[in-house]
């Protein structure tokens, strides 16, 4: 067993009195950094987490904390995406809840950047690691590379936190493949109506694994209730692509128009978890290797594109979801690159798309009002037709 | 392959193309006057000119003759030459198409097929270009195979994969991880195998065999060209330099797209007789060289003369550049009995594949050897791996050097990136900087 | 049911326009009025003169849909719908061939794809930025110091035109302002300036595609310079409506019809 029950008395104190409720971010994290947890601040967006759950790190994910951007403006140009420019102002912090240092996986040109920046030019207290993810399309010798990659990342924290103990990485590995099942019976069940949660909440269920402890989101998404009979469908269906869930205030406004985000193609959604569910693991390492090659396809890996089309055409067949929404984050190259093919793939088949661009404000354009009402309405004039 | 399409391709190469290029040079208009400020212009340009209009101009015959591959600049192409692929660089056609400020037409035409304004401009250019023919260099053929590297930037992947699925041809990809402190044998094992595994795909596409020693001797010329262009760079170091960055930025064409060819080892071997020449005559690109810059960063291609002229009327010479020293910078590392694991070394450090500690080491040796009174960052929208760190590597430098700088927003090639107001404002209040530090 | 009478509003950024129509889908009255700082005041009152015009009563008019970004404003109205719609559906009544509707109003420009009954397909809109929208020229208006009659002059297409390269419209002033300085004509800036507005609504269009007609609405219509500029880059003629400010309040005006209409014969109803 992981050691981290001494925390869920503190979690349980937040959940007690409500039905299924989510603990604040914040809250939870300064909670637990008292308590003497170690904490990462991991950046997006594909990394090992069981290796470091084995070293009884608690790996915390930085994609947008919230706040205005003042001080990161000092670092980087304006043409710079939101994500980055939101985790640098985070990080400039030198927030408490952090403790154990900052991993930036290699995810895009930007984030590449930023970590070296942070490490070699910036200077901050905690130590900085970085994590390779292979690009383009995997063969046999990208499965060989990306296990070396693995094990270099376990020697460099054993060289801080002493030698692992392969026991705990088998149940890190066994704890992550139960929260991957789960997942998966979830995003199936919203594909075909039998979860009573509208998007906001749904979203929020999603996002809390980016700081909940594994063991506190696992009990979490076991009281997540799997409707026997499929619920009404909402007015109209719609699935979504992009980096991150569209913001609260969206989600919000979808649901007052009655449009159910059925499915998603989002780096922190569904993309992270594997497409189908996986055997119980029996070689850590050879779990987590494997796992990666059966993540979804995404744009910040390079994959073949008919695969990616593929498999998004799949989702929406599943999800019957009607329209596509492209919650685009404002320049981020992995995603605007693939975006034209997926719009235009998707226009040929008639399939209604829209494209928001965000730079992840809380608050909703009345453009972008417009843009999401003219949508819906096209939506249930098909869906009336 | 066709015995014609052959012989035609030999006859253009032999003797259309030079008298093309004759014919060419008639129609073209008188030369520009040169503005006093310059010294005399290098006798080289014109031969450069000549080796790469005749490159552009002999790939419309290739057809029937060579397989052509679009390659990134900073992929090992030496492996692609022992297949005799005809190589074809989209970054320096669009680095072309900026110079003449055509950018904004041929971004306009993949904005409107629907890729992003805010995506590299040149490869909006090149999907531009890609999807309407058109291109200043007359015509070009399609190529059959797309080669890159991400050692430059992940674009260049999302940019080739849209290529290759939009004409249905294959696309092979090296993986460059990132140097983020230094390469593991890991790494250096994979790039290496990468390399060899791409020989029976690239003896597919190109229908020839794969020879040992000749791919020994395209190693062996490209290294001894990088080396030359090295020595070109290191002559910069006289004072006063006998060429400008901004004529570098053009030499550097052959580095870059004919690297591993004969007729970039010949050219380079010229325009180093000329620099050394110049050098013994104490001949200055600029004609009173007071003050040596370095430039960060790619051109701005479509205000290469005006900041030329800006600069050398103020008797400032960039002598120095990150950009151009990246095809000379890790040469060093090939060798010929190990090709494949030092070409993992080579391609696997260069410049943008490196942390921002390695840039800084590095800038600020340049600063120094090349004896740099200030410094001009190019902050370019377009490049994401060249411009994030840049605000705060000219806060370290300039700290820790004393080093007047000034940071430029603009962008490669889309023209439509430019703000005149703002960039002569920043340039003259660096340019009093620099006058005040260096008399005051 | 010759007593049936429907009405548009839209309250857009820079105006509020009225439309009022019979059962047939004949006008009776059509109202442009300045927004102003208060969307609702502005609603009542060009709703209050569009009656008067049609000499209708409050009372008498069945169904009323708001349209416009200060839709939600219109306290009256007995629906809402986008404006993107409504301007599809307007273009419709007027040139029943229009495939694609390019609106080109104060803050937002718009290209609306629909069927051969009206209905929306698709559409796309400008990003933040202001360039390619009314508002972009009237500032550039004012920094020549012309007034929007003179900036929208009937031009010669094929005369000089300063390059004005920038898509941004903070950018673009100060290319103004160098042009300005440099002594460049008046007609030849204006011309770059509208030549760039064409632009970037070209590229708005061949994002998604031109069918069956082309119906240009919202103010900037009246740009008859700009129209010949667009004209020319589309390689076709457009459809013009007399009142190009109005077809949104015109489009709203329908759909309250076709929505009374069909629940009328809705059984459920
Ligand atoms: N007579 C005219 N001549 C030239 N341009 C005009 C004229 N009248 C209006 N315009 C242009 O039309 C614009 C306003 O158009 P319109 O009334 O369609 O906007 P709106 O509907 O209020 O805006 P939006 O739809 O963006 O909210 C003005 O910015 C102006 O540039
Ligand atoms: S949003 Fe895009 S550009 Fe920004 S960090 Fe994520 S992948 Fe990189
Ligand atoms: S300019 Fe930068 S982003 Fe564009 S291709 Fe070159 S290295 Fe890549
Ligand atoms: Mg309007």
């Amino acid at each position: 067993m992981l050691r981290f029950s001494k925390h869920e008395t503190t979690f349980n104190e937040i959940t007690k009195n409500m039905n299924i409720s989510i603990p604040d971010r914040s809250e939870y994290l300064k909670t637990l950094a008292q308590s003497g947890q170690k904490i990462m601040g991991v950046l997006p967006a594909l990394y090992p987490r069981e290796l470091l759950w084995a070293f009884d790190i608690h790996a915390t994910e930085i994609w947008d904390p919230p706040g205005e951007i003042l001080h990161a403006n000092a670092h980087l140009q304006t043409t710079i995406c939101p994500i980055v420019k939101k985790s640098l102002e985070f990080i400039l912090k030198e927030p408490d809840i952090i403790n154990a240092g900052y991993l930036f996986p290699h995810t895009c040109d930007s984030l590449q950047n930023l970590g070296t920046q942070v490490k070699d030019l910036i200077g901050v207290s905690l130590p900085v690691y970085t994590f390779y993810n292979p690009k383009g399309s995997f063969n046999k010798m990208t499965t060989k590379y990306y296990r070396d990659i693995l094990q270099n990342y376990q020697l460099t924290l054993e060289t801080i936190y002493g030698p692992l103990n392969p026991e705990k990485l088998l149940a890190a590995c066994v704890l992550s493949h139960k929260i991957d099942s789960y997942l998966l019976a979830i995003q199936q069940a919203r594909m075909t109506d039998h979860l009573a949660m509208n998007n906001l909440d749904y979203f929020k269920l999603m996002r809390a694994q980016e700081y909940l402890l594994p063991s506190d989101y696992l009990s979490l998404l076991e009281q997540v209730d799997i409707l026997d009979q499929p619920s009404e469908s909402p007015r109209a269906r719609l699935m979504v692509s992009g980096i991150l869930p569209p913001t609260s205030e969206i989600l919000r406004f979808l649901d007052e128009l009655g449009v159910g985000i059925v499915a998603d193609d989002l780096l922190a959604g569904s993309r992270r978890i594997p497409k189908f569910p996986m055997d119980t693991p029996v070689s850590p390492l050879d779990y987590l290797t494997d796992r990666f090659f059966v993540l979804p396809p995404c744009s910040t890996r390079g994959g073949d594109l008919d695969e990616r089309l593929h498999h998004l055409s799949k989702l929406m067949d599943a999800s019957q979801a009607q329209g596509m929404l492209f919650d685009m984050i404002k320049f981020c190259e992995p995603e605007l690159f693939d975006h034209r093919l997926l719009v235009k793939t998707l226009r040929e088949k008639n399939i209604p798309v829209l494209t928001l661009e965000t730079e992840l404000d809380s608050h909703i354009s009345g453009q972008d009002k417009t843009r999401i009402e003219a949508f819906t309405e096209i939506l249930f004039e098909m869906a009336s037709a | 392959m066709s015995i014609r399409a052959e012989l035609k391709y030999k006859i253009m190469k032999d003797y259309g193309a030079p008298a093309l290029m004759v014919l060419q040079d008639f129609k073209r208009r008188k030369p520009r006057p040169i503005p006093e400020a310059f010294g005399p212009p290098l006798e080289s340009n014109k031969r450069l000119k000549e080796i790469l209009s005749r490159h552009y101009f002999l790939s419309r015959y290739t057809p029937g003759v060579k397989k052509v591959a679009w390659v990134t600049s900073g992929a090992p192409v030496e492996l692609l030459r022992a297949f005799d692929f005809y190589t074809i660089y989209p970054e320096n056609h669009s680095a072309l198409v900026g110079a003449k400020k055509q950018g904004a037409d041929y971004c306009g035409i993949a904005e409107g097929s629907g890729f992003s304004q805010d995506l590299c401009s040149y490869a909006r250019i090149d999907l531009g270009h890609m999807l309407s023919g058109k291109t200043p260099a007359g015509k070009l053929p399609k190529p059959d195979l797309l080669f890159c590297s991400n050692n430059i930037c992940q674009t260049v992947l999302y940019w080739y994969k849209a290529i290759a699925h939009e004409l249905n041809i294959p696309l092979i990809h090296f993986d460059a991880p990132f140097v983020t402190t230094e390469q593991t044998e890991a790494d250096i094992n994979y790039m290496a195998q990468q390399l060899q595994d791409m020989i029976p795909i690239l003896e597919r596409v190109s229908g020839r065999i794969f020879y040992l020693n000749i791919f020994e001797d395209i190693l062996k010329r490209s290294m001894e060209t990088s080396k030359t262009w090295g020595a070109i760079l290191d002559a910069m170091k006289a004072q006063p330099a006998p060429m400008t960055i901004f004529d570098a930025f053009g030499h550097l064409a052959p580095i870059v797209s004919l690297r591993g060819l004969p007729v970039a080892q010949d050219y380079y071997h010229f325009l180093m007789d000329e620099i050394d020449t110049r050098v013994t005559q104490g001949i200055g690109a600029i004609s009173d060289e007071r003050y040596r810059l370095i430039w960060d960063n790619i051109a701005i291609w479509y205000k290469v003369r005006f900041l030329a002229t800006f600069f050398a009327e103020r008797k400032m010479n960039f002598v120095t550049a990150t950009y151009t020293n990246a095809w000379a910078e890790t040469t060093g590392y090939l060798d010929v009995k190990n090709p494949w694991t030092s070409m993992a070394k080579t391609y696997g450090q260069i410049i943008l594949n490196n942390n921002l500690k390695h840039r800084l080491d590095l800038m600020k040796k340049m600063i120094k050897t090349y004896s740099v009174d200030g410094m001009v960052m190019h902050s370019t929208r377009s490049c994401k791996p060249y411009s994030v760190g840049q605000f705060d590597l000219r806060k370290t430098i300039t700290a820790d050097l004393d080093l007047p700088a000034v940071i430029l927003d603009a962008d490669i090639a889309d023209e439509r990136v430019w703000s005149e107001q703002q960039i002569h404002t920043r340039l003259e209040a660096f340019c009093e900087t620099l006058e005040g530090s260096k008399h005051g | 049911m010759a007593d049936l009478y429907f009405a548009g509003v839209d309250v857009g950024s820079l105006s509020t326009d009225v439309s009022i129509i019979d059962h047939s889908g004949k006008v009776l009255s059509e109202i442009v009025i300045p927004t102003g700082v208060n969307g609702s005041e502005a609603a009542e009152e060009a709703f209050g003169s569009a009656l008067n015009l049609a000499d209708l009563t409050r009372e008498g008019i069945t169904a009323i849909t708001a349209t416009g970004y200060g839709r939600a404003s219109v306290a009256f109205a007995t629906g809402k719908t986008t404006e993107i719609s409504c301007h599809g559906v307007g273009a419709h009544q007027l040139f029943p061939r229009t495939g694609t509707v390019i609106d080109i109003g104060g803050q937002d420009s718009k290209v609306i794809q629909i069927d051969s009954h009206g209905r929306m397909l698709d559409f796309t809109m400008n990003d933040k930025c202001a360039a390619g929208t009314g508002r972009f020229l009237e500032v550039m208006a004012n920094r020549l110091e012309l007034d929007l009659d003179e900036l929208s002059s009937p031009l010669n297409i094929k005369g000089e035109s300063a390059p004005i390269s920038s898509t941004c419209t903070v950018f673009a002033e100060s290319e103004v302002i160098s042009l300005l300085a440099k002594n460049t004509p008046r007609e030849e800036i204006v011309h770059g300036l509208q030549r760039s507005i064409v632009n970037r609504i070209w590229s708005m269009v061949t994002s998604i595609g031109v069918e069956g007609e082309v119906t240009l609405t919202g103010g900037v219509a009246h740009n008859k310079g700009l129209v010949a500029l667009l004209e020319e880059k589309l390689g076709l003629t457009l459809n013009i409506p007399e009142n190009p400010q109005t077809v949104g309040a015109l489009g709203g005006a329908h759909i309250a019809r076709r929505a009374y209409q069909s629940n009328l014969e809705s059984p459920t109803n």
